[in-house]
């Protein structure tokens, strides 16, 4: 399908995702509301998000929306069924402050969790044998260290400064 | 230290004697990217082997220095971090080590600190070297100065796995800290040169003898 997928989001009454995309042919920006059903508070979101993916009708215009981003968006659908306010729903998304967590303590399950969400990226800037432009001993220079600024982690010792 | 040898019987760690053999160490926490340096830089020509007993990893890698061969066994930790420390041996007859820190996450650059007072507890003076990995998911920090590095006196690099940046470079650069360590020629030997150098004539027979033992040790290293 010729789109490019400009947001998706989420509408809670009725319970639907919704799709920003523009059409390639005629350079028009639509939206796009794509019901949730069968969906209840004990829902499977990663199923749920899946199912819509795969979606005969909806799942074409979806094609550019990352299956997490979709998973996401009906955590918050089933967190507001399940009567969290959204600032909650988000807050618990976005999981522990990353500069305080250390990855050393959490088991072989969870460790492997966090490794997979972080490889989306490594994966996404990945430049590999096969790219034209690949390099194998790339080499950049960066500014001399007297021309960069301190970093806010070398500030003090305490966590306070974030 | 040497009795940690016998804690290994699939490890022959004597071998990190001979000259051609080098053994370059990995340190940081979990998910910092280790293994994905190490296969950056060796690429599909990596043979890693899984010593599980001992949460790690070994990478073999042979490569050619001012004529010679050398064989370089990459040390990665498989996990063997999470407890916290690494168990002695990791350390035994290191002949250098390469520190990595997470751009993303300040816990691991903090935990340097750590890894670093480990490793000079067993490895007072082998040559070190910090990288800060995953600049690829934020160009930014490589205009901020991470002092750890500047502090201990130790050389830094802004490093990523994912698009290749520096991790050559890095690699390289350990491998010859590594053999220059092994010859010795770091501050000792520097010493001992500039003390030949400044040698008169009348010790000259003296120095001779020293500059050929000297001379014999790069050439077999």
């Amino acid at each position: 399908m010729s789109i490019v997928t400009k947001r998706c989001g989420v509408k809670f009454t009725p319970p639907s995702i919704v799709l920003i995309y523009e059409t390639k042919e005629t350079g028009r920006v639509r939206k796009r509301v794509i019901p949730v059903r069968n969906f209840s508070q004990y829902s499977d979101c990663s199923r749920a998000a899946e199912r819509l993916k795969h979606h005969i009708r909806h799942g074409p215009y979806l094609e550019m929306v990352p299956l997490a981003q979709l998973e996401r968006l009906h955590v918050v659908l089933r967190d507001h069924l399940r009567g969290l306010s959204l600032e909650q729903s988000l807050a618990a998304l976005k999981g522990p402050d990353p500069d305080e967590e250390d990855l050393n303590k959490l088991g072989d399950e969870e460790l492997a969790r966090r490794k997979e969400q972080m490889d989306e990226l490594f994966q996404r800037n990945r430049r590999r044998k096969s790219d034209p432009d690949f390099v194998y001993d790339l080499e950049v220079e960066f500014p001399e260290e007297d021309k960069r600024e301190t970093c806010s982690w070398d500030e003090d010792q305490s966590d306070d400064e974030f | 230290m040497a009795g940690e040898t016998n804690n290994l019987p699939e490890l022959d760690q004597d071998k990190y004697d001979a000259d051609e053999q080098v053994k370059i160490i990995c340190l940081g926490d979990s998910a910092v990217g280790k293994s994905k340096l190490m296969e950056r830089f060796l690429m599909d020509g990596y043979r890693p082997q899984q010593l599980s007993t001992y949460a790690l990893t070994l990478y073999k890698y042979t490569t050619t220095v001012n004529g010679k061969t050398v064989l370089v066994d990459f040390w990665d930790t498989a996990g063997q971090e999470r407890f916290q420390s690494m168990h002695p041996s990791y350390y035994h007859k290191a002949h250098a080590c390469i520190m990595v820190f997470d751009i993303q996450r300040k816990m691991t650059y903090k935990n340097l600190t750590n890894w670093y007072t480990e490793l000079r507890e067993y490895r007072p003076e082998i040559p070190c070297l910090v990288v800060a990995n995953k600049i690829d998911a934020d160009m930014k920090v490589t205009q901020k100065n991470f002092n750890f590095a500047k502090k201990q006196g130790l050389p830094f690099y802004f490093v990523s796995a994912a698009d290749g940046t520096n991790v050559v470079k890095v690699f390289r650069e350990a491998i010859h800290m590594a053999l220059s360590y092994k010859q010795n020629s770091s501050d000792f030997m520097d010493e001992v040169m500039k003390e030949l150098e400044s040698f008169d004539l009348k010790n000259q027979e003296d120095s001779d003898e020293h500059e050929d033992e000297e001379t014999e040790k790069l050439n077999t290293a």
